[in-house]
């Protein structure tokens, strides 16, 4: 894809600053997400990758600075108006309601799109019944683009670790979002999972034209997948730049290499 | 037009006669069945095969097609062949150089390949397959932006097919009537366990053969569902899915992903159903392990009425006195509290004819499912000359694999070799003349054999008991034979034990084996008793794990005459592996390969020591490879 399509910033964060206490996990950050574009976040343990996440879907409210999300400041808004104006994630430790099946997981997702009343849903009828095979279907082709027809029915709680990770994302993107958030996606994944859950990253990009911000530690898929890479280091942002630059880029060396030694 | 003699032909009769008002096929897609009639499945061949015809497909060419049980696999076969072409299968697990032999091999021009993960392989081989003019893909997730000409997508080529037809309204007609009942149908290559795949010729009188020897006796009708799950590169589906299906009318289900088919196979409860033997061993162990979680009620139901069952099958099959009044009674309870659930569980409520192939099914697997009221039959066959023998009605013996269904003959000649003769007898091995002498012989009164290589011998009621393959048929030091198919079919009637390699010989004084645990069952076993562990290596090598194993070994040698019986054995490291070669396709073991890479565990088991060091290349399934170093024990059976 050319640069001119996505030059375009669909969020942009603005002198993002974030402190515990005396701890500082974001220390005036500033990056823009441009529109279409699939986004790598890195940086070593601790650096403030999900601190920013949080910040972005209002778990977070920052000290200092704004986030833009398509003229919209995010940080003063309730999570729920967030996840309205289209951002979803995923979470590095799974968060789903582990009783329920994947195709409820899903259309529990559905929610914010749903529009019947009380009443409607009392009488299935009408409106009711024809907004839930609206959403079924926008259900039932997620399961089939993430291929998790097997799992349609099965209990969420009872699936192994790389299957709930892609309900995850399933649910994500049941919410019709246009920015993708994706926390750690691969962690905890054997190589073939990595593989997959990297080409639904890549499909999803490539189908919906999504724009996707992506925290990962696995330095390999991010370089292979990602379009620009920002790394961050004790929460302040060190490098911005294609893969390629910040492979060779010292000071990113120097982050991560320092963290392994 | 003449009589249907061909694939072809037999769709359009179909068409003719249920048109719009009956369904042909159905797909499961999105959690929906969607029907095709059988108007709409014949349309769909015909915008095909004209596409074909303007991509240049010329009578007698061959192309290959990869991919899963769909509907699209079905109307691209009758499509190849309605254009005049041959269909070659390959099995969707092969790896590129597999699919790269076979194409090279067929001289294939077109290629229909189901995914982006099959169409990659071709791209990855593309330079070795200059003649390959196209590649055909039908499910395009993920090759949107495949921007490569050499790719083309089913509808274009239907769109081009279209076109023509409204140039020319007569050509499919045409081209499908041309076509005649000993023309090449498709090439089946054989799994080949030993060398080379074989590109097996098939025509089309062949497989219409096949089809109506055995509707004879196993009719189905237009109503009947069955659900295509086979491989359909295999003859299996060829036969008894799609030509039963354009002969009879029978409905042709496919399965929503390879992963559902068991759920789906319980949603439809068909009135047919193929398993391999494993795959019925599978379900017995399916059961049993399930049974042992399950909540007591269950397990009471299932221990008070399971005895029932076999009760009254035995008494009904095997003695055949009739069933006391008590029992019957009994039965009645069993059925309503046991056996229908069960059945229902299993997806066998409506099934009619279940058949088992493939290898000799154990008769513990057969009266398990006696017993929950499910008769299963044996049949025998090979790519070569389709059925051989089957079960026909409730004429089922355990130890035998049936009798010849009408129009099949067979003779065991001297060395016990099992020679059939029938009109579903293959054209010969492709470009292989060599091999094809020695498989197809002529005799005398100008009658036509397939040396099938297999040993049996034939019963006093005409039944023929299938041994094995002659060259595996094992003669020990002291002179008794012995098949290891046998011995290893019934040690993987164990839950724990998930494959089984027997060894013996002349040089060898007894009966040892090589012994993968099912990973599954085994470590759950092993949960449940707090026994901890790491790997496979672990698991596989932990004291208490060779002592279950050796109850298990204990119990199948009671059944054993003393000379056949397993002396010692040992648990492997590793499981076998079909990326490895050490199994073909079907599962089936490559015991040549095998006895060569396990040479030093099987010098062991006869040496009298009590442990092997063994150093094992593994190949990671990222691709990396490894090498495994750890100690095996060989254990001594009493």
């Amino acid at each position: 894809m050319d640069h001119a399509t996505h030059n375009r910033a669909l969020l942009s964060v603005q002198n993002v600053s974030l402190s515990f206490g005396g701890t500082t996990a974001l220390n005036d950050v500033r990056f823009d997400v441009r529109a279409g574009e699939i986004l790598a976040l890195i940086g070593p343990n601790g650096a403030g990758k999900t601190s920013m996440l949080n910040c972005l879907n209002g778990f977070y409210r920052p000290d200092t600075g704004r986030i833009l999300f398509d003229g919209h400041d995010l940080t003063r808004l309730p999570r729920h108006r967030i996840a309205q104006l289209g951002i979803s994630r995923t979470f590095q430790n799974i968060a789903l309601y582990t009783g329920l099946s994947t195709l409820d997981n899903l259309l529990a997702a559905r929610h914010i799109h749903m529009r019947a009343g009380l009443l409607d849903c009392l009488l299935y009828w009408g409106r009711a019944h024809r907004e839930d095979l609206v959403h079924r279907q926008i259900v039932e082709d997620i399961i089939d683009f993430l291929e998790m027809e097997h799992i349609r029915k099965a209990i969420v709680g009872a699936l192994p670790h790389g299957l709930r990770k892609r309900v995850e994302l399933g649910r994500a993107l049941a919410l019709e979002p246009r920015l993708l958030l994706l926390d750690e996606p691969m962690t905890g994944m054997n190589q073939e999972e990595k593989e997959d859950m990297a080409r639904f990253i890549l499909d999803i990009h490539e189908r919906q034209k999504m724009t996707v911000l992506l925290v990962e530690h696995d330095m390999g898929l991010v370089m292979d997948i990602a379009e620009r890479v920002v790394v961050l280091d004790f929460g302040l942002l060190i490098a911005a730049g294609a893969p390629d630059e910040i492979r060779h880029n010292p000071a990113v060396i120097n982050a991560y290499l320092g963290e392994v030694a | 037009m003449d009589a249907a003699d061909t694939l072809p032909k037999s769709l359009i009769a179909a068409r003719r006669q249920f048109g719009d008002h009956r369904i042909a096929m159905r797909q499961k897609d999105k959690g929906i069945w969607r029907a095709y009639t059988w108007q709409q499945s014949c349309d769909q061949v015909r915008r095909l095969a004209l596409g074909l015809i303007r991509l240049g497909l010329q009578r007698g060419d061959k192309a290959c097609i990869i991919g899963d049980n769909d509907p699209q696999y079905f109307w691209a076969q009758i499509a190849i062949q309605a254009a005049g072409g041959v269909a070659v299968g390959i099995f969707t697990d092969s790896t590129p150089p597999e699919i790269q032999y076979i194409v090279q091999h067929a001289n294939a021009v077109l290629v229909f390949a189901k995914d982006q993960e099959q169409c990659d392989k071709f791209l990855s081989i593309r330079d070795q397959v200059p003649d390959v003019r196209r590649v055909i893909y039908w499910d395009d997730k993920g090759l949107w932006n495949y921007t490569d000409a050499w790719l083309m997508s089913f509808q274009a080529v239907q769109a081009d097919g279209q076109a023509l037809d409204a140039e020319q309204p007569d050509l499919f007609d045409r081209s499908a009537s041309e076509g005649r009942g000993d023309d090449l149908a498709i090439f089946c290559y054989t799994s080949g366990t030993t060398g080379l795949p074989k590109g097996v010729m098939i025509s089309h009188a062949n497989l219409l053969a096949g089809c109506d020897q055995t509707a004879q006796i196993d009719p189905r009708r237009e109503t009947d569902e069955y659900l295509s799950f086979l491989p359909p590169a295999w003859i299996t589906e060829n036969v008894l899915g799609l030509a039963y299906h354009l002969r009879t009318g029978m409905i042709v289900n496919f399965p929503e992903a390879p992963e559902t088919v068991q759920e789906d196979i319980r949603e439809l409860a068909p009135h047919a159903l193929l398993f391999s033997a494993r795959l019925w061993e599978n379900l017995v162990a399916l059961v049993q392990v399930r049974m042992a979680e399950s909540s007591r009620l269950n397990r009471l139901l299932y221990r008070l009425f399971m005895p029932v069952g076999y009760r009254v099958s035995a008494l009904r099959f095997e003695q055949r006195r009739p069933v006391g009044l008590l029992w019957r009674l009994l039965q009645a309870l069993g059925e309503f509290a046991l056996f229908r659930p069960l059945r229902d569980k299993l997806g066998l409520t409506q099934v009619r004819s279940a058949y088992s192939s493939g290898a000799a099914l154990n008769p513990d697997v057969i009266r398990f499912f006696r017993a929950i009221d499910v008769n299963i039959k044996q049949l025998y066959g090979s790519t070569e000359a389709q059925v051989h023998t089957l079960h026909i009605g409730d004429d089922v013996k355990f130890e035998t694999v049936g009798v010849p269904p009408p129009g099949m003959q067979i003779q065991i000649v001297e060395d016990g070799e099992i020679w059939v003769s029938g009109a579903t007898l293959f054209q010969g091995y492709y470009k292989d003349a060599e091999a094809t002498a020695k498989a197809l012989v002529t005799d005398a009164q100008g009658r036509r054999w397939f040396r099938t290589g297999d040993a049996g011998t034939l019963d006093a009621d005409g039944h023929l008991i299938y041994l094995d393959r002659v060259k595996e048929m094992i003669a020990l030091a002291g002179g008794e034979k012995y098949s290891p198919q046998y011995i290893e079919g019934r040690l993987k009637f164990s839950p724990y034990i998930r494959d089984v390699m027997t060894v013996g010989g002349t040089d060898m004084a007894f009966v040892t084996a090589l012994i993968n645990i099912d990973f599954n069952n085994v470590g759950r076993w092993a949960e449940k008793r707090g026994l901890a562990y790491t790997t496979f290596v672990d698991l596989s090598q932990k004291a208490e794990v060779y002592a279950l194993i050796h109850h298990e070994v204990e119990q199948v040698n009671r059944t054993l005459p003393p000379a056949a019986r397993v002396r010692r054995f040992v648990l492997l490291h590793k499981e076998f592996d079909a990326d490895e070669g050490e199994l073909t396709r079907t599962r089936k073991l490559r015991r040549g390969l095998l006895g060569e890479r396990y040479r030093d565990m099987i010098a062991a088991m006869y040496g009298g020591g009590d442990a092997v060091r063994v150093r094992a290349a593994v190949k990671y399934r990222d691709g990396r490879e490894g090498v495994v170093e750890t100690m095996v024990r060989v254990a001594t059976v009493g």
